[in-house]
């Protein structure tokens, strides 16, 4: 993973959130370059600015001021620029129904925020090794949503 | 005088003979008028003779028609009779149509009553059914505010206190050795207090979404419904060394999604009230029963049940508490003891009743308790 630094775009309203991956990116001791957005228009602005490269991943918040997480995936996966960038939601909530719209819509991956901060560290060092293989292919919809326990297998 | 004589009879001789002649003429005159006489007669006989002849035709015609009239006649009479007796009929008959009439007249008038009585009626039915409708708007409103609610605290609520939880386990993880043991300690307690209140968050949520989802139910076979949530507290079996015996089940009208959860809650509680030193032993049973036979208040005689059991050897409970255990955060064990909220059961019952169903439970303390479930087959 040390070969290539991973581009990291995190879309969180959330001061706290984005201190939390801030830190574990930290603490994985990871080469990553993170960039945080505050909310749905930054977002959709920043990705479509054709000076910027696109991002290696997407972290999406759905509860998101101005433009929420739906819309945004909705935008990304209708554009011809954006379409490949795999997002993966990351939503305090778990809603079965939301999770199955999700991936329909084309995310990559679901992972709900754990509580543990260890756990929360295990989730995205696992998110991140599955996105550095660079399979951006949907996985099935069993290995569509990461949890703690996915991640400690592999 | 000879002479004289002669002449005299001479002169009678000539008058003789003219009267002979005259007597001739006048015979020759009657025997012509005889004659024409006789063709007369003759004619007349002919004419006679015609005429009887034409007579005895028409005779015999006359005789014929009173023949016809005769049998006109006796025709007459019988149909005559046969008027008579409708007639009689009829009059019968109109005597009875007076008393039907006299009925039906009767009958007209309770129906006018009756028609009053339902217009009272049907007004005081759109009066109810306004009412309802009005009830029915107020709930939809109450129905979306708790769907809000539903939503503020499956997504708000649950925000601030997993900062707390990440907040505290990074305190944790990166200031342990800056932190006495008490403080360490007491940051342990907090963790396990956001924790409880997440897991409450989680079941409020769970009980919620029993009312708030769509029913949608199907005929399914209970023994897949057993495997799934065995394969689901799999870990938890083999960590508690319990078996699971479930031979035999059979097909249900059920809410799969509602009836998986109630199997789960059901199965994980026996699973979790286990006796400390005997290895879990869960049996689950199905059959398919008359209420004649059940002598239950609550469930109809005429309709089929499908009864489900499951009865574990766990530590069980006072017979006492037999309703109480259904009800919302109701608990028998301090939460150190038995981790949990008392929703659990509260989502069992919940998920019986949207099945038209009842549940017992049936216990004395330490020696195992039993739930049985009635859900009409149909």
């Amino acid at each position: 993973m040390n070969i290539k630094q991973l581009n990291i775009l995190l879309a969180d309203d959330d001061t706290d959130d984005c201190i939390f991956f801030k830190i574990a990116l930290d603490e994985l001791l990871l080469s990553t370059h993170l960039t945080v957005v505050h909310d749905g228009e930054q977002l959709m602005q920043l990705l479509m600015n054709e000076t910027n490269e696109s991002p290696d991943v997407l972290f999406l918040d759905l509860n998101m001021p101005r433009k929420n997480g739906f819309e945004c995936l909705s935008e990304i996966k209708l554009s011809k620029k954006l379409n490949q960038l795999p997002v993966i939601i990351f939503s305090t909530s778990f809603e079965q129904e939301v999770v199955n719209q999700l991936y329909q819509n084309g995310a990559q991956y679901f992972i709900r925020k754990p509580s543990e901060f260890s756990q929360f560290k295990k989730i995205i060092q696992h998110s991140l090794a599955l996105i550095a293989q660079e399979n951006t292919s949907q996985p099935t919809r069993e290995n569509f949503v990461i949890t703690v326990q996915n991640s400690l297998i592999i | 005088m000879i002479k004289i004589k002669n002449l005299n009879e001479e002169n009678e001789l000539i008058i003789a003979h003219k009267d002979l002649a005259h007597q001739k003429e006048e015979n020759e005159k009657l025997l012509t008028g005889l004659i024409i006489a006789n063709k007369e007669l003759v004619f007349q006989n002919d004419e006679k003779e015609k005429r009887a002849a034409e007579l005895i035709i028409a005779n015999k015609e006359l005789v014929f028609q009173n023949e016809e009239k005769e049998k006109r006649a006796e025709e007459l009479i019988i149909a005559n009779k046969e008027l008579a007796f409708q007639n009689e009929e009829k009059e019968k008959r109109a005597a009875e149509l007076i008393i039907a009439n006299k009925e039906l007249a009767f009958q007209n008038e309770e129906k006018e009553k009756r028609a009053a009585e339902l217009i009272i009626a049907n007004k005081e039915l759109a009066f109810q059914n306004e009412e309802k409708e009005k009830r029915a708007a107020e709930l939809i409103i109450a129905n979306k505010e708790l769907l809000a609610f539903t939503y503020i605290s499956s997504h708000d609520l649950q925000e601030p206190l997993r900062k707390i939880q990440t907040f505290v386990s990074i305190i944790l993880e990166n200031e342990n050795e800056n932190l006495s043991d008490t403080g360490k300690y007491n940051f342990q307690r907090m963790q396990l207090a956001a924790g409880r209140m997440q897991q409450l968050i989680d079941d409020l949520l769970a009980f919620s979404r029993i009312n708030t989802t769509d029913h949608k139910f199907e005929k399914m076979d209970l023994s897949i419904i057993v495997e799934e949530v065995k394969t689901e507290l799999r870990d938890t079996i083999q960590e508690k060394h319990a078996t699971i015996e479930a031979a035999e089940l059979c097909s249900a009208h059920i809410i799969a999604f509602q009836f998986r959860q109630l199997m789960y809650n059901l199965i994980s509680n026996a699973l979790k009230f286990s006796q400390p030193d005997i290895p879990s032993h869960i049996i689950i049973n199905s059959s398919i029963v008359k209420d004649s036979k059940l002598n239950n208040r609550k469930l109809s005689p005429e309709k089929s049940y499908c009864h489900i059991t499951i009865k574990d050897n766990g530590i069980g409970f006072e017979p006492h508490f037999s309703e109480r255990i259904f009800e919302v955060f109701q608990k028998l064990h301090g939460k150190d003891v038995y981790a949990g909220t008392g929703i659990g059961l509260a989502i069992v019952k919940k998920i019986v009743e949207n099945h038209n169903g009842i549940i017992t439970a049936t216990s004395e303390l330490n020696k195992g308790a039993t739930f049985d479930i009635y859900i009409p087959t149909a």
